[in-house]
């Protein structure tokens, strides 16, 4: 008996154990900091490098489970953009919980304009540019934005992007246009009635018919997203202006098999709810037009069957070729353009989606506007507690490790780059908020471009200047003799010479070459030079690094570029010349910089391809039947593992006819020790010289953690400033009503966190003015007057001009801290002026204004922007 | 007449004249071997005609009979026109280089991917190498660890998925014949009536389940964690590290027996129910024969063969996890992994994971052949014994 209770009390205190054990501490990983200080404030002066010690990169697919991860705080950050309304409520609600909001995903309805009689017979109304305008004032976008997708979308009219620069460089275009398209379902029925009447429709019992059947109208309607309510609500107005309609509820590839591939002029569908992705801000959009409007855009047949009008597709053409001499030129051709592709509408834009990108409230990093986290290229160096310095940061990501990690055409999955990105420091960083890029490790450039070439320069780190013509010195690189092993000089392979379009001149800092990387060693210039030496290797048939499906892109690379050249050591000068142009001088320095690749990394993969072990690209490893080289994880760490003892045995210098003199007594024998010791450490082989190093990777058990790199040069403040979006708030004050003949002013407040916006961010305040039918009737630049305060004079003449009714007056604010513009509108009346009084001289002192003030509000199109980021 | 097995019940009574004609032991044995040798030959045909069809069966459904062919170009040419069209190397160029660009990029894809060539070719390389076990590379997906051939992206979540679902369908199983066996002597207890009545709770799937538990255990009360393999980084020390696994397996295998357990139950109750009917059970138990001798030897012997049958069907049962379960628990599994493969359209991975499956249904049906002969005295091949 006693033997009996002592085994089941052995029994149940095993079992109790078990269970403590067990559940011991609940979610995964939601550990204490590992290093981490407490502090009411953040003190970071005195810091370099990252401001947490320790990023751990972990699996979850589960959008729904999000909220409760951080609310439990396993995890802080979520590196994928929500769209999930019921989600985002969660997420609002929640008191641990904050979020950042990008922009980059566009909805819109392709029309198909094939016709006028589809190849059945069948009369197509959508082949009337007039039938296709009339649907832009049929949609209520903003019924779209706040009802279908829950808030989460701001309605769009243009085919510019609202959260891009060209956007706010054109908002009063821009405006005026959208108050001309606002919803008006009534005017939009009239005009289809005409036209379709013209076609030689009737109405009868209020259904339009042709040829004595009704006028259907097939909606291709993707139904795995939000634009399957989209394609119903769309539906539903079709038939309420007297169409019968087919909805075809399709799937991404069954869809893109009938409006894509399929013949546009066979009648499967007349409208699609389309949709459009950037992940990156896109600061040029002049080829918008040429690609969703003409038919050169694409070769599929939808494209074929577009038939701009000769003007437009003459602007489109112009603004793809870059074909005009100066900025003023491009907005008159970007102004006509868009307002030609509004007649023309094959498309119809409707909104552009916001992401919701999750973090713990107590967590601040650099979130791209159109990328979010994951598109983020200062994330790394943003990344902290807001209430401690170090510690140790979950982020969840939807997938991890999806291809293979290599630096020369590795996994290009934006999960797996956002981790790179903390791996490596580049020469230049873009800009979250404006797309523009700021120097990282180059203290100046300068750029030259060929006279008539519009290029503009907004920051002043960065010098432009033009020249009549831009020769290219006969000493520089511009080619690669594999067999001999050497550069080829311009002088030898253009003895008559060459010219370029734009010369660029990037000085690094001065302690460039002395920096480290993660395993220890010291930069040198063969770091810089072998990438260089793989770009003409690899597309080189006669060498054994040949890539197939690298040719195309060096292709286009070697159509533009006209050499490079080392000019000084000390400092790191290099001179670049190319053909391409951006419009940006700032994004021509970014895409010419070279960066530095660890060439002794580099040396194990050359290696590993030259004996058909292993290849760079995931083409050439399919063709030659061997893997993808990682170097961060699996098979293809035993092969440059061997690679590696090699080389160190036989102090190997690839190329060494060239990379031999850049480098330092001994420097090969160093960088193989060190990177021997780092594999033996960390079990992989990427070194990097970012604010984090790869410290371990768990391709298995799905998770990948990245440690603070101590010597990081730089303050760990550095890019804080970017962690929040300025956008500028604005409060708009004046008269509600005015008399018509005199001159009235009002007033602008810009600000952001209630305080002043500085005036030279400002980069315009334009105002338009709408009269009672809508009309635009004039527009303006506002008057800087104060910190913070701008001045909106109206002249007794342009008041006279209104007449009187109700008038509008919108503003449109756009930054240099931030692409997304702000609005502002403001609502008066013009009444006529009493009999018997002479009209006041103007200027008329401010403040004078016959009717009391009245402060409206800023009324913004996009309630979201107003604070991208929130708490 | 062919040899295939069946049962002979009841075992005929041999007359004298048959008696006579049993050969001498010594031809009788080799007759008998050689016997057994032709049915296995012709049942191993039989079942290799059949893994022949069903594969290829597999890879014609699928293709779609080669219009999925049409689907991956549609793909292809997307994918390159988005990945031209982001790039920002390529944003300078117009549209005719660009269109070119994308030109060359969908050509080399389609080499890659043999597109090029005619579906019914390719469709036969495929069968040919699957029935070889030559399971290839895939298209799209790799190893979690980065490699591109099959059996290292298969082989690489086998364990994960043995380890889950075979805990939880082993438990599943072993509890419910015990149990089942226990109430089919309580027919009509009040536990009885209560399995019967939870049975129908096992129309919910495991992952229905895992839901509420995760947000019970996970979240509400947060002692385990909502899901993965292991935490995140994983343990360094072996015993913490299986620990923590075992820890990480505790919701998903509670949710897979919870969903199959009372109706399983119910059906092995049912089962035994019926079997404990029968006469020589009856008898058994007449004769004053202690019960668990009456379980052993009355009831769970003759339904061995059952039992077996369907402990082996679970086993090959395993293949392929459960994809909702896998995503729901964030588990690497097989699951997951075929999801992604028909997401993508990843032929190879397909194929090998449907031959995988043919191989080890056909030799478990082989094996449970001659099982059925060692368990069962009363199985004979025909024409054998009489």
């Amino acid at each position: 008996m006693n033997k009996n209770i002592l085994s089941t009390v052995v029994v149940v205190a095993l079992i109790a154990a078990a269970v403590a054990w067990f559940t011991r501490s609940g979610p995964s990983a939601p550990e204490a900091p590992a290093t981490g200080t407490e502090v009411a404030q953040a003190d970071i002066s005195g810091r370099t490098g990252a401001l947490v010690d320790e990023i751990v990169f972990t699996q979850e697919a589960d959008v729904g489970k999000i909220t409760e991860l951080i609310e439990a705080g396993s995890h802080h950050v979520f590196a994928q953009g929500i769209t999930n309304a019921t989600v985002f409520r969660r997420m609002r609600d929640s008191g641990r919980a904050a979020y950042d909001f990008s922009y980059g995903s566009t909805a819109e309805l392709s029309i198909n304009p094939a016709g006028p009689r589809f190849k059945d017979g069948r009369i197509n109304p959508f082949h009337v540019p007039a039938i296709r305008e009339a649907l832009n004032s049929l949609v209520d976008r903003r019924h779209i934005a706040e009802e279908l997708y829950g808030g989460l979308a701001v309605p769009r009219f243009l085919p510019l992007t609202t959260a891009f620069p060209d956007y706010a460089r054109l908002a009063d275009v821009a405006r005026a246009i959208e108050m001309r398209y606002q919803h008006d379902p009534d005017g939009a029925k009239r005009t289809i009635a005409t036209e379709m009447q013209k076609l030689g429709a009737t109405m009868e019992g209020g259904r339009w018919m042709h040829d004595g059947v009704p006028v259907r109208v097939s909606v291709l309607i993707r139904s795995e997203d939000e634009r399957k309510r989209i394609g119903d609500y769309v539906a539903n107005l079709l038939e309420d202006a007297g169409f019968a309609t087919e909805r075809l509820y399709r799937t991404a590839e069954e869809a893109s098999r009938i409006w894509i591939v399929g013949d546009p002029y066979a009648g499967q569908w007349h409208i699609y709810t389309g949709a459009w992705i950037s992940l990156s801000i896109n600061r040029d959009l002049a080829g918008n037009l040429s690609y969703y409007y003409t038919p050169r855009g694409r070769p599929e047949p939808l494209w074929q069957a577009y038939k701009p009008a000769p003007e437009l597709d003459e602007i489109a053409d112009r603004l793809q070729r870059r074909d005009y001499r100066t900025w003023d030129e491009r907005q008159t051709l970007m102004t006509r353009g868009i307002d030609l592709a509004m007649k023309d509408s094959v498309r119809i834009w409707l909104i552009d989606q916001l992401n919701v990108w999750p973090r713990a409230r107590n967590v601040d990093l650099a979130v791209d506007l159109a990328g979010g986290i994951s598109g983020s290229a200062l994330w790394p160096y943003t990344i902290r507690f807001r209430d401690r310095i170090g510690g140790r940061l979950v982020f969840a990501t939807p997938s991890l490790l999806t291809e293979p990690w290599n630096p020369i055409a590795g996994s290009n999955w934006i999960f797996d780059n956002m981790i790179m990105r903390a791996l490596d420091d580049p020469p230049l960083l873009p800009d979250p908020f404006t797309g523009l890029f700021w120097p990282q490790r180059i203290v100046d450039a300068k750029v030259t471009v060929q006279r008539g070439v519009p290029v503009i320069r907004t920051h002043d780190w960065l010098s432009v200047d033009t020249a009549s013509e831009i020769r290219v010195p006969r000493d520089t690189w511009i080619d690669w003799d594999a067999q001999a092993g050497r550069f080829i000089s311009v002088g030898e392979k253009h003895p008559q010479g060459v010219t370029a379009r734009t010369r660029t001149v990037v000085t690094y800092e001065s302690d460039y070459l002395d920096r480290r990387w993660h395993d220890g060693t010291q930069f040198s210039l063969a770091d810089m030079v072998l990438p260089w030496i793989l770009t003409f290797e690899r597309a080189n048939e006669r060498s054994r690094l040949y890539d197939p499906s690298y040719a195309p892109t060096f292709d286009v690379f070697q159509r533009h570029f006209r050499g490079w050249r080392i000019v000084s050591r000390e400092p790191l000068t290099v001179e670049i010349y190319s053909d391409q142009i951006y419009p940006d001088a700032e994004w021509i320095v970014a895409a010419r910089a070279p960066s530095v690749t660890p060439w002794h990394t580099l040396t194990l993969g050359i290696l590993g391809e030259r004996n058909s072990e292993l290849a760079f690209s995931s083409n050439k490893a399919d063709r030659n039947n061997v893997d993808w080289m990682s170097l961060a994880a699996g098979p293809s760490l035993r092969i440059l593992e061997r690679n590696l003892n090699w080389a160190r045995e036989q102090n190997f210098v690839p190329y060494a006819e060239v990379l031999g003199t850049l480098m330092r007594d001994g420097e090969a024998a160093e960088r193989y020790a060190a990177l021997s010791e780092w594999h033996r450490l960390r079990r992989h082989f990427w070194v990097g010289n970012g604010p984090f190093y790869l410290h371990s990777v768990h391709p298995v058990e799905r998770s990948v953690v990245l440690r603070r790199y101590a010597d990081f040069p730089d303050a760990a403040d550095k890019w804080m400033r970017f962690t929040r979006p300025e956008i500028p708030n604005l409060e708009l004050d004046g008269p509600m009503v005015v008399v018509s003949g005199e001159p009235v002013e009002f007033d602008l407040r810009i600000t952001f966190d209630d305080r002043p916006y500085p005036e030279q961010d400002i980069e315009s305040a334009q105002f338009l003015v709408f009269g009672s039918a809508g009309q635009l009737v004039f527009k303006g630049e506002a008057v800087n007057a104060a910190e913070g305060r701008w001045r909106i004079a109206l002249s007794a003449r342009e008041l006279e001009r209104l007449g009187t009714g109700s008038n509008s007056l919108e503003v449109a604010v756009t930054s240099r801290r931030v692409a997304l513009p702000a609005f502002a509108s403001h609502a008066f009346a013009t009444v006529p002026r009493p009999r018997g009084t002479a009209m006041t001289p103007e200027p008329r002192p401010r403040g004078t204004a016959m009717t009391p003030a009245s402060r409206t509000h800023v009324a913004m199109d996009r309630t979201h922007a107003s604070g991208a980021r929130h708490e | 007449m062919s040899p295939w097995i069946e049962h002979t019940l009841p075992v005929p009574v041999m007359s004298s004249a048959q008696q006579a004609a049993i050969p001498a032991p010594a031809s009788g044995w080799l007759k008998d071997a050689r016997r057994v040798a032709v049915f296995a030959a012709l049942r191993l045909f039989a079942l290799f005609v059949t893994v022949l069809i069903g594969v290829y069966l597999a890879i014609l459904i699928a293709n779609m009979g080669g219009r999925v062919d049409d689907l991956r170009m549609v793909q292809i040419r997307l994918s390159s026109v988005d990945a031209v069209r982001e790039d920002p190397a390529f944003q300078a160029m117009n549209d005719a280089e660009r269109n070119e660009l994308i030109e060359r990029r969908v050509q080399l894809e389609v080499e890659r991917l043999r597109l090029d060539q005619p579906f019914i070719l390719r469709s036969f390389d495929y069968l040919y190498q699957a029935m070889r076990l030559n399971l290839g590379r895939a298209e799209h997906l790799h190893s979690d660890s980065g490699a591109r051939e099959v059996y290292s992206i298969i082989v690489e979540r086998l364990p994960a998925t043995l380890l889950l679902f075979g805990t939880a369908n082993l438990l599943v199983f072993f509890v419910s014949i015990f149990v089942a066996l226990s109430l089919s002597r309580r027919y009509g207890s009040a536990l009885d009536r209560t399995v019967i009545g939870l049975a129908p709770t096992s129309a919910a799937p495991g992952w229905f389940y895992g839901i509420f538990l995760i947000l019970i255990f996970a979240f509400l009360l947060p002692v385990l964690p909502p899901g993965g393999m292991v935490k995140a980084p994983p343990p360094e020390g072996t015993i913490e590290y299986a620990l923590d696994v075992l820890r990480h397996m505790i919701l998903p295998v509670a949710a897979m027996f919870l969903s199959s357990i009372f109706i399983s139950i119910y059906s092995w109750r049912t089962f035994f129910l019926i079997h404990s009917s029968e006469d020589y059970v009856e008898m058994a138990r007449a004769k004053g024969l202690p019960s668990g001798l009456v379980e052993r030897r009355y009831i769970l012997r003759p339904t061995l063969s059952p039992i077996i049958t369907s402990f082996a069907l679970m086993l090959i049962g395993l293949w392929g996890g459960a994809i909702i379960l896998e995503q729901v628990f964030n588990w690497p599994g097989l699951g997951t992994l075929m999801f992604r493969a028909i997401g993508l359209r990843d032929t190879p991975v397909i194929i090998a994971s449907v031959v995988i499956f043919a191989y080890l249904l056909a030799v478990t049906v082989f094996l449970l052949d001659i099982l059925y002969a060692i368990l069962d005295p009363r199985v004979r091949l025909q024409g054998a014994g009489r």
